[in-house]
């Protein structure tokens, strides 16, 4: 079966054939080795970063921005989305400041993106 | 939200807040009388004086001897001090209408000929040589120069008008749609989608919808043919290039002035209106035909302004009683009081020159009641309004001074237009409780320039939550408008 | 001044004495840098390292601009190789901007720019002057409106720009709406689109006027295909129907010369309608200040140090041109503020003779449009006008025909900004063209 994808890894945007069969992976079309990484994981496990924002305790227009620490497989996208909807931050807030440990035991953080101080 | 005192008798209901409404509520403020008035929707001027060109007719297009040409005159030469008193910006412009050719200058002889018969003063057939004088950027052979002719904000005047009535005691509720009207011996009691309101005298000043109220008393002597006309605005930079109305030969049915051009106040130019009969009188829909038809039009009067790029789109009905296929010319204006219905009176068709009449239409209501009783006049009648001023208009000076006695006047909340919080503040603290974003834009331009309320919306979301609205609350006009449906995460 | 009708008590109510007249307040200062996103930070960082006073003229209340409310990731690769969300690469640029001491000026817009570099600033701590050395010109863009292209129909609300749109989401918690559709996919409207899914909102599809995608090709993936979002190409949306709040869009197929086809019209109800139908460089104050503006660009005509036809005043980030990368924004900026540093100490030779690059086949347009005759080692911007594949591109001189660049491109998409380097002095007028 192929498959093609454009690699994401960076803004040139290879064009990727990616031919997967018993356990095998061949790829065409990439510009560095990163591409054939890539590929494998896209078609076999794909993974994604997910960012959002969220009130801080006690307000509701006062936002932090949040991301994952690192990329997670894509289907725990919605079950992490559903942990962070009932986050409320205490402020102050720091950028990398851990918000939740370990979101739905993948082993990554939540991390606030952006810097909140105490007031204003 | 009911009102307060239900079987509160007033003298006067003036139904519906366009510019003759609010010119006639004015007008009665001047007198020992209670005058109220009632419009369906969420802000003054939200109908007909909103769709119009914004011009200042000088009565040369309206047939002598006709009503329309008595209130055009008259109220030309009122407009211009009202408007002034009232610090409702404006320019006497003065304006071409531009013929192509020979067939049209006969007929720019005519309308001057009509135009001296109506009293329009100082106008003039000038060459081609005069016309690039005036405009530069302007094509044809002969035009007639009229030099009395001017510019205003239709909204703003139609607003300080009503702000001028209130101040001198008159009474302005909004979101009021009257749906009945009974006749009893000594009063009205017009039916309210917030509960009856009492009169002695009615004033049905509700354009479009004129027919309707009129029937509601029993005196529909006429019927509202809605007549669409949709416009579309050039960006500012457009206005340097064109200082007056320009106008085209009008067509020899008289059913319209043409497809014109308008500057503004601001820069931004106007074009249009199309003309169509519609069966709708909510119909404010732009259609892609019309658009490009009125670029079409304007652009051969004036080639330079197709380099312009389009910021707007809107669409006025105007009130024709003379309905589609009528011969004999159009109808004039309808001020009467009802012969079914004494104290009751009715303003029918009150299209173009409307606007400029308004003044003059408003002393007609009060001759009217005066035949049959006496009006003795206020003390103490104030005519003027205070002067808000424009942060964008002010020196370098001004600006200094106000951003440093009130830091909201050094917080820009309009890009485009350079409106500051200070005004959107003043706009949203409005006597009559507008506050759509609609409501905040007619009185700060927020949201007309370039970007369109790119900018400005979120800051504005932001303020009116800040004077105590909840999210879900904000509208861009009123009712069932709302921007957004609430928090995501509450 | 024409007559306002209000003229004389134009100053009711406030005394203008005793408070410091703006001429006053004239301050001075070597290089005044205007916006304080990506590409501002960077030229304020440039300009200070370079030995100047600088100040930081940022009309928002945080410094980052639209970094703020682009919680996304994917920004910071080529700059930091790793992909950050834009508040983290906003602040990033800050803290060295903080460690820099460089004076910042939030809440602070720039309403006027003289060609003798005297700006008019305005904020809630005062109305003041100040007059620079070098300006660098770093507002960013706006976004083209629904009336910009002429949409038809009725106007509603629950119409926006994908941006304002995307203000009122991160930062102000706001729900749109419903049921969504949105129009254009440039970035922002794709990234609005898995953006508004994962808030809950439907997202009924993207639609495109053109025969291929505004935006970059790994959003089309992570935001649509993702979530399985429709995207439809060479459609657009005819008619906006809704009294009070939008009800539905009518959108339909176009031909080659994007005319909608008859017959092709759907329905689809929504109560919101987000466009991402281009950016559009805000050169208000450029403009203001006399500088000479390119069509293809919309942004300023420049030379190889980011110099506009106005001595002393630069131009960078998306004011200058449209860039689909941040990070490119700010290696820009990097660039125009070290030389507005080393013009305000009179370190820039007059530009004597020139040489223009211009664009030629398939190319929509080339930057610096104007280079110093005999500069080496220019870096050249450009975009093609369509998708090409196994794509040459050539500089060719226009006289001798003699080549400065060639390479062969195994794909080049009008979205994606490209930047090829001229290491050879250049010494006559350039095309820079696309070949098969």
């Amino acid at each position: 079966m192929t498959d093609r994808l454009t690699c994401l890894l960076c803004p040139i945007g290879c064009e990727l054939e990616v031919e997967a069969g018993g356990g095998d992976v061949r790829v065409r079309g990439h510009q560095c080795d990163k591409g054939i990484d890539f590929a494998s994981e896209e078609v076999l496990r794909p993974k994604r970063n997910l960012t959002t924002s969220v009130p801080l305790k006690g307000t509701v227009d006062r936002m932090v921005s949040v991301r994952l620490s690192d990329r997670v497989p894509r289907e725990m996208i919605f079950p992490i989305l559903a942990e962070i909807t009932t986050l409320r931050p205490s402020a102050p807030v720091r950028r990398g400041d851990v918000l939740i440990a370990d979101v739905c035991g993948t082993g990554v953080d939540v991390i606030a993106t952006r810097t909140v101080a105490s007031s204003g | 939200m009911e009102d307060r005192k239900t079987d509160d008798l007033f003298d006067v209901a003036v139904i519906g807040g366009g510019v003759v409404g609010c010119a006639v509520l004015r007008e009665l403020s001047r007198y020992r009388l209670r005058p109220v008035l009632l419009e369906k929707c969420f802000d003054l001027g939200e109908g007909v004086s909103k769709g119009n060109s914004g011009v200042i007719h000088a009565g040369f297009n309206v047939r002598t001897g006709s009503l329309k040409a008595r209130a055009n005159i008259a109220g030309l030469k009122a407009i211009y001090d009202l408007a002034a008193g009232l610090h409702v910006p404006y320019r006497k412009t003065g304006k071409l209408v531009v013929a192509p050719d020979e067939e049209g200058r006969r007929h720019l002889e005519e309308l001057k000929a009509q135009g001296d018969r109506n009293g329009t003063p100082g106008l003039e057939i000038v060459n081609a040589e005069a016309i690039r004088k005036f405009e530069p950027a302007v094509r044809g052979k002969w035009a007639l120069y009229s030099p009395w002719t001017g510019i205003i904000s239709p909204y703003e005047f139609t607003i300080a008008l009503a702000e001028s009535a209130r101040r001198n005691g008159a009474e302005v509720r909004l979101g009021r749609n009257v749906t009945a009207a009974e006749s009893k011996p000594d009063r009205f009691v017009l039916s309210t989608s917030s509960g009856p309101v009492s009169a002695r005298w009615v004033i049905n000043c509700a354009g479009l919808w004129a027919d309707e109220v009129a029937g509601m008393a029993g005196s529909a002597d006429f019927r509202v043919y809605p007549y669409k006309g949709e416009y579309l605005i050039l960006d500012k930079a457009a206005g340097d290039i064109l200082r007056m109305p320009i106008y085209p030969v009008p067509p020899r049915d008289e059913s319209s002035l043409g497809i014109h051009l308008t500057p503004t106040m601001e820069g931004p130019v106007l074009l249009g209106p199309s003309g169509e009969y519609v069966d709708d009188k909510n119909d404010a829909r732009s259609t892609r035909p019309v658009m490009d038809m009125l670029k079409a039009e304007a652009f051969r009067m004036v080639p330079a302004l197709g380099r312009f790029p389009v910021i707007h789109a809107y669409t006025g009905l105007r009130p024709k009683i003379d309905g589609p296929g009528e011969t004999g010319g159009p109808a004039d204006f309808v001020v009467a009081e009802s012969d079914r219905r004494p104290r009751w009176v009715n303003f029918g068709g009150i299209e173009s020159p409307g606007l400029t009449a308004a003044p003059a239409l408003a002393e007609m209501v009060v001759e009217i009641i005066g035949t049959k009783e006496a009006l003795s006049s206020k003390d103490g009648f104030e005519p003027g309004l205070p002067d808000l001023p424009r942060f964008a208009r002010l020196d370098d000076g001004a600006r200094a001074a106000r951003a440093a006695a009130d830091p909201d006047w050094g917080e820009m909340v309009c890009r485009c237009e350079h409106v500051t919080r200070a005004e959107v503040r003043t706009a949203v603290r409005n006597p009559f409780g507008a506050n759509s974003l609609d409501a905040i834009k007619r009185r700060t331009r927020c949201g007309m320039g370039r970007c369109q309320g790119g900018f400005c919306t979120p800051r504005i979301v932001e303020i009116l939550q800040a004077e105590g609205l909840k999210p879900e609350d904000i509208t861009k006009r009123g009712g069932l408008s709302r921007l957004v449906f609430g928090r995501i995460k509450p | 001044m024409t007559v306002f009708g209000m003229g004389k008590h134009g100053n009711v109510g406030v005394k203008t004495q005793g408070f410091a007249t703006p001429l006053e307040r004239l301050r001075d200062v070597d290089v005044a840098v205007i916006g304080g996103g990506p590409a501002g930070l960077a030229a304020a960082l440039g300009a200070s390292r370079a030995g100047a006073e600088v100040v930081i003229l940022e009309r928002g209340k945080r410094l980052g601009g639209i970094l703020n409310q682009c919680i996304h990731d994917g920004f910071g690769l080529a700059l930091y190789k790793e992909s950050i969300s834009g508040p983290e690469y906003a602040e990033r640029l800050m803290d060295d901007v903080g460690r820099e001491g460089i004076r910042v000026e939030t809440g602070a817009m720039v309403l006027d720019l003289s060609a003798d570099k005297i700006l008019r600033v305005n904020s809630r701590s005062g109305y003041s002057l100040v007059r620079a050395k070098s300006v660098v010109l770093a507002m960013g863009c706006r976004e083209r409106t629904r009336d910009m292209i002429e949409i038809p129909g009725d106007r509603p609300a629950g119409v926006w720009t994908a941006g304002t749109a995307q203000n009122l989401v991160n930062l102000q918690n706001l729900r749109l709406g419903n049921e969504i559709v949105i129009l254009g996919s440039g970035d922002i409207g794709l990234i609005m689109a898995r953006r508004l899914t994962f808030e809950g909102m439907k997202v009924k599809g993207v639609f495109e006027i053109l025969p291929w995608v505004g935006g970059l090709e790994r959003n089309v993936r992570q935001c649509l295909s993702d979530f399985s979002i429709p995207l439809e190409l060479t459609t657009t949306v005819v008619d906006i129907c809704g009294r009070d709040r939008l009800s539905s869009v009518v959108v339909s197929r176009v031909d080659e010369a994007l005319k909608p086809l008859a017959g092709t019209e759907r329905e689809i109800p929504c109560d919101t309608l987000l466009l991402s139908v281009g950016l559009i460089p805000e050169n208000e104050l450029s403009k203001r200040a006399g500088v000479e503006l390119s069509p293809a660009t919309g942004g300023a005509v420049v030379d190889e140090m980011f110099m506009t036809s106005v001595p002393g005043v630069f131009s960078c980030g998306n004011v200058l041109q449209i860039h689909d990368v941040a990070d490119w924004a700010s290696f820009e900026g990097f660039v125009a503020g070290k030389n507005a540093a080393l013009h305000a100490r009179g370190e820039i030779p007059t530009r004597g003779t020139i040489v223009r690059i211009t664009p030629g086949a398939g190319v929509r347009y080339a930057l610096p449009q104007i280079v110093r005759r005999s500069a080496a080692g220019v870096d050249l911007h450009f975009r093609v006008t369509a998708p090409r594949r196994n794509v040459w591109i050539e500089a060719r001189g226009s006289a001798s025909g003699t080549i400065f660049f060639r390479r062969k491109f195994p794909r080049l998409l009008p979205s994606e900004l490209q930047k090829i380097k001229l290491t050879t002095a250049i010494d006559e007028d350039l095309e820079v063209a696309a070949h098969d």
